[in-house]
């Protein structure tokens, strides 16, 4: 009967304390953004000005961009010396950078500061913006659009297409690189391939061909640094020129219409799996592939594996690392088959977008603008001041004096004002600016699904795909032997009504892209 | 005494009752202020760092937006909770997995610091035990990506020191990363490495504060090491012991995912048994990003948990009322 | 007397330690050795127990540049460490002596309310509103140290501590008329000190490791953690490692990923190999409980 007693003491004292809590919490979080004001205590900058140009004189704001990474000892000191001057010149805003670790990068602490009601901008992919437009945090920035006329000079109609949900934009895309058919191309160790006395890949036969010599004579060496070669083989298991809006939903580039395609449940995939297969055991793609996904990277980067999935810049791009290990090593890019023109989803790096807590968000639009205006901003940002950080060349090739990084180049990447230092040969330049030229913006590109109406099934597919699916792709478990059980899971998750929802937004989409 | 009371009775009754004690909460308070004061601090660390926050427990059953903030967003009932259960098969294989492994952590996982803690009270050798006990702590500081790496080093089909071993000797090699009976092994034997050495220093501890007097006598009475290792050292533990599987007791269904994500690196063919909750909510859940499905399975696994916890404590108390957790 | 018998055992219990001891200590061979080779040498041949290619490249590159935010960052820890570890053993055993009064009539109800905390969480996200729009705890060195002063766990495990103390003692002190003040400060924490030394140990620990509480709390740079700042690097060297980061204007050179992993778990270790022999001084064998027999 004590015990009753006390419990009863304890029970009531926590009821009530919890209900003053759920108040509590509930009454501040209530109009969700107005919340940061007068909070002086946070880390949160507030603007005072209104920010408008009535007058034709910009009042003064202040702004924080978040980016992710190291900040280097060079950014932190540009950061409060010429970056500042330089933005407060351009646009009177005074900027703090700071600097998250990259797992944060969408999610983590970028959403915990989103949704508290943080006044800042930084960067995003599509998917995640998705989300979050959905949950309320990011700003709308179409009325914005003009601050960035800039940009848009040198940044794709595309790309802005891509950040756009409901007809409103809802981030500012940055950077212009040629990144069609990424992943589709095979980049081959050219110094390898000579070694054994060939001179070019152009087929399926010829890769194989290719792998059998260089293993006689390296038995050490992998094949494949890689698990997922849908995009490289693809000339050899369809006529169709797929595109993968995601992992279950592809797009046939070379038809007209708007069909969805169910890729687990397609002939090609089984193709594509026993193709795969034969890679798995001949071992092209090594057995550990299945357990140790890093040690491909690795065996990748100290030169121990004869291929990787090409992208237009991946022959220069990370040669530093490659050829710290091989110093001879040379890549070059090839497709295993031709006529299917390549696909892009757009141009763009990324894209910044602006919390919608945010008290100048023109402001903070007028900042990605300086990103991408000129050739003279882009230089300070990325590679900083001409004498002390770099030199250019009579050739305009760029020799940096510091290693360390400020605004990150592939953030910036815009082929309009790129350069490029002395090892990277004159070739490479002109095959990779012109690597866009014959290609083509997926029909896709720029539609966002939205799975709110199949949340669950698309939850219960990633666990169908993570376990039974991945690794009939992969070529561990041969097709006959999985697929069965692989697609019973895969109805049972839905994926029926999956396709349905997909296949009706995307139509929706496309008759409205196409008035 | 079982007639039917009179409503009247009933309110004088439970009046006297509430009377008698906030009486005693008085006269209690009286006595034990300075225990109050004493508690002070901690109560309310835990008041603002654990149950304030605790009140989020709601968003579980919303869905979240930032406009409408935590009061105002809509209602969502068990939605969050959907994905997991509607399949049930792979809930009920998550499950089971976590509390299998979960069990086996906590039996293998005592019964090895236990050990050690008693092995080093028995030796003489100062600097000895010194070393070894600090040797054998540094493994809960390396990280499970790191053990991971060693790990298949030693495990690969192809490269693995074991099964290179195993060739030399002429016998056939184990495929270790297909065989997920097999890995629960090694699972656990990583576990017990990881986590053993830890658990001795709580233990060795509690074996310094033994009167040394206890054993005089019975070494005076002429038993040998091993009988006064069981009949009095290891008696002595018990309420440790007790208490410590109390406190994890209460993790039942919680997993360590960056354990099994550092050893197994998420291959599927291991799967069917490491499959743990979280394992799976990450794989599925946080993979589309949907967080608040996620905070669902947590609470599910606290509730679990904590039922869990009532029925341990409760036989505990059975055993000897002074182990109960509370 | 059974005298072989006894050495028997002895012997047998000497060498199940050594050998486990040597199989703990093995991978802390591996990394050292790992975090003085060479990358491409490690990446190409795995790990060994000598030095693959001595060089001092990865701690170059992980010190090289940032030598005073590092040295900095060793203060900002160490300070939080001492400070946080003594302010929550003086919370906690106050705590714990609370549950362990037996006499006490809501010890109950004090220890539930503990453990209730370890069980159900709220997750993050109010966690995060509430201690830096309410508590104002962003970007100060009191943010680092208040949120754990209670660990539930090391408070039930002193509370165990603490009832291995003959009770005679408590009820001879209570009879001269002390106070349970008096009882907490002169007969608990003494008599109990290898139960305070092993929870300082843990906090102490607790302290010098964590990276959660920087990473959610701390922007000023100046008060970031020696772990936090590892952290950070760590997250940057692997983004690095990947190939999604394009390095087009000027070869960076490539971030020592094995290695720095190696080296990151050495600076870990570190403090502990140090630390840890020096406070077994205070695990004195046995207590002398000459005032019960008085």
């Amino acid at each position: 009967m004590r015990e009753v007693g006390s419990f009863m003491f304890g029970k009531k004292g926590w009821l009530g304390l919890l209900m003053t809590a759920v108040l509590l919490l509930g009454a501040c979080s209530q109009g969700g953004g107005a919340t940061t004001t007068g909070t002086g205590g946070s880390d949160a900058n507030s603007t005072d000005a209104s920010g408008n140009e009535a007058s034709g004189e910009l009042a003064q704001a202040k702004l924080k961009i978040v980016l992710y990474g190291d900040e280097s000892n060079r950014m932190k000191q540009l950061a409060k010396t010429e970056f500042y001057n330089r933005i407060k010149q351009e646009i009177n805003a005074e900027v703090e950078f700071q600097f998250l670790p990259w797992t944060e990068y969408a999610g983590g602490k970028t959403d915990l500061m989103l949704s508290t009601g943080e006044d800042f901008a930084t960067y995003t992919d599509a998917n995640y913006m998705v989300k979050s437009v959905a949950k309320g945090l990011y700003a709308d920035l179409t009325p914005y659009t003009e601050a960035s006329a800039d940009l848009s000079q040198t940044v794709d109609e595309a790309s802005f297409k891509a950040f756009q949900l409901g007809g409103k934009q809802y981030a500012i895309p940055v950077g212009n690189k040629p990144n069609s058919a990424e992943f589709y191309s095979v980049l081959v160790r050219q110094d390898l391939l000579e070694e054994v006395g060939m001179s070019e890949v152009t087929s399926l036969a010829q890769l194989e061909e290719y792998y059998d010599k260089a293993h006689a004579a390296h038995p050490e060496l992998i094949g494949y640094a890689g698990v997922d070669a849908r995009r490289m083989l693809l000339y050899d298991y369809t006529d169709k020129n797929l595109y993968w809006q995601n992992d279950f939903v592809a797009l046939d580039e070379s038809a007209q219409d708007d069909r969805i395609i169910n890729w687990f449940e397609s002939e090609e995939f089984k193709k594509y799996a026993g193709l795969m297969r034969g890679w798995y055991e001949k071992g092209i793609i090594p057995k550990y592939a299945a357990t140790n996904v890093p040690q491909l990277q690795s065996d990748w980067n100290s030169g121990k594996a004869m291929f990787w999935a090409g992208t237009a810049a991946r022959p220069f791009e990370g040669a530093a690392t490659i050829s710290q290990a091989v110093p001879d090593a040379k890549l070059v890019n090839y497709f295993l088959g031709e006529g299917r023109p390549k696909i892009s989803r757009g141009t763009y790096s990324t894209a910044f977008f602006v919390s919608s807590a945010a008290k100048d968000p023109e402001r903070y639009v007028m900042f990605f603008n300086l990103l991408q205006k000129d050739q003279e901003l882009y230089d300070l940002f990325a590679y900083g001041i001409e004498g002390t950080d770099y030199t250019l060349d009579e050739n305009d090739r760029i020799t940096r004096l510091t290693t360390d990084s400020l605004i990150p180049d592939w953030l910036l990447m815009n082929k309009n004002f790129i350069r490029f230092d002395n090892s990277v040969p004159d070739d490479f330049i002109a095959e990779y600016k012109a690597w866009d030229d014959d290609a083509v913006i997926s029909k896709g590109a720029g539609f966002n699904f939205d799975n709110t109406p199949v949340k669950n099934e698309e939850t219960k597919l990633n666990g169908v795909l993570t376990e039974y699916l991945a690794p009939i792709g992969s070529g561990f478990v041969d097709y006959e032997t999985g697929y069965p059980k692989a697609l019973e899971r895969l109805k049972a998750a839905g994926i029926d009504k999956y396709i349905v929802e997909y296949q009706k937004q995307f139509s929706a989409w496309h008759v409205e892209q196409n008035q | 005494m079982v007639q039917q009371a009179t409503p009247r009775e009933t309110n004088e009754r439970l009046a006297k009752r509430q009377a008698v004690s906030f009486g005693r909460l008085r006269k209690s308070i009286g006595r034990d202020a300075p225990l109050y004061l004493l508690a002070l601090p901690g109560i309310a660390v835990l008041i603002l760092f654990a149950y304030l926050p605790m009140s989020g427990l709601i968003l579980v059953f919303k869905n979240y937006n930032f406009n409408d903030g935590i009061f105002g967003s809509p209602w969502a009932g068990f939605a969050n909770f959907e994905f997991f259960f509607s399949s049930m098969e792979d809930a009920i294989r998550a499950t089971r997995n976590t509390v299998m492994l979960n069990v086996l952590y906590m039996l293998t996982g005592t019964f090895f610091s236990v050990a050690i803690a008693i092995v080093l009270n028995e030796m003489r050798s100062k600097w000895f035990v010194k070393i070894t006990q600090s040797v054998m702590f540094f493994p809960y500081f390396i990280s499970w990506i790191i053990i991971g790496a060693i790990l298949f080093s030693l495990l690969d089909y192809d490269k693995g020191i074991l099964n290179q071993s195993l060739a030399a000797l002429g016998l056939s090699q184990v495929d270790w990363y297909s065989s997920p009976w097999l890995f629960v092994v090694i699972l656990v034997l990583a576990n017990i490495w990881k986590s053993a050495g830890y658990g001795a220093i709580i233990y060795y501890a509690v074996l310094q504060g033994i009167d040394t007097s206890y054993y005089e006598a019975a070494r005076i009475d002429g038993a040998s090491r091993w009988q006064i290792i069981m009949r009095i050292t290891l008696p002595m533990l018990i309420p440790s012991i007790i208490l410590m599987s109390l406190l994890s007791i209460g993790g039942m269904l919680k997993g360590d995912l960056s354990m099994i994500m550092g050893v197994t690196f998420l291959n599927p063919l291991l799967l069917p048994t490491t499959d743990i909750i979280d394992v799976y909510v990450y794989r599925t859940a946080i993979r589309s990003g949907e967080f608040g499905f996620a905070s669902a399975i947590t609470l599910y696994q606290s509730v679990f948990g904590f039922i869990l916890v009532l029925v341990a404590n409760k036989m505990a108390g059975w055993y000897d009322k002074d182990s109960k957790l509370f | 007397m059974p005298q072989a018998e006894n050495k028997g055992l002895l012997i047998f219990f000497y060498v199940c330690i050594a050998v486990f001891s040597v199989i703990c200590f093995a991978p802390f061979v591996l990394a050292v050795s790992g975090s003085l080779s060479t990358e491409s040498r490690i990446a190409a041949e795995g790990y060994s127990f000598w030095p693959r290619g001595f060089s001092l490249e990865t701690y170059q590159f992980l010190f090289g540049s940032k030598l005073e935010q590092i040295v900095r960052a060793y203060a900002v820890s160490l300070t939080v460490t001492v400070l946080g570890t003594v302010s929550a053993v003086l919370v906690t055993t106050a705590y714990a002596y609370v549950v362990s009064v037996k006499s006490f009539r809501f010890r109950n109800v004090f220890a539930f309310f503990a453990y209730f905390t370890m069980l159900f969480s709220g997750g993050t996200l109010p966690w995060y509103l509430l201690s830096t729009k309410y508590y104002h705890l962003d970007d100060k060195l009191i943010g680092l140290i208040v949120p754990y002063l209670l660990s539930v766990f090391l408070m039930f495990l002193m509370t165990n501590y603490f009832r291995s103390i003959p009770h005679e003692i408590v009820e001879s002190a209570q009879i001269d008329g002390a106070g349970h003040l008096r009882i907490f400060i002169r007969i608990m924490l003494p008599l109990g000190r290898v139960g305070v030394v092993t929870i300082s140990l843990f906090y102490a620990l607790q302290y010098w490791n964590d990276f959660y509480l920087p990473l959610m709390l701390v922007t000023d740079e100046r008060l970031y953690t020696i772990q936090y700042l590892m952290y950070t690097m760590m997250a940057n060297i692997q983004f690095l490692a990947s190939g999604n980061a394009a390095q087009v204007g000027g070869a960076i050179i490539a971030p020592p990923l094995e290695t720095a992993k190696m080296a990151m778990t050495c600076l870990t270790v570190l403090p502990i190999a140090i630390l840890y022999p020096f406070l077994q001084g205070f695990f004195v064998k046995g207590i002398v409980v000459g005032s019960v027999k008085g």
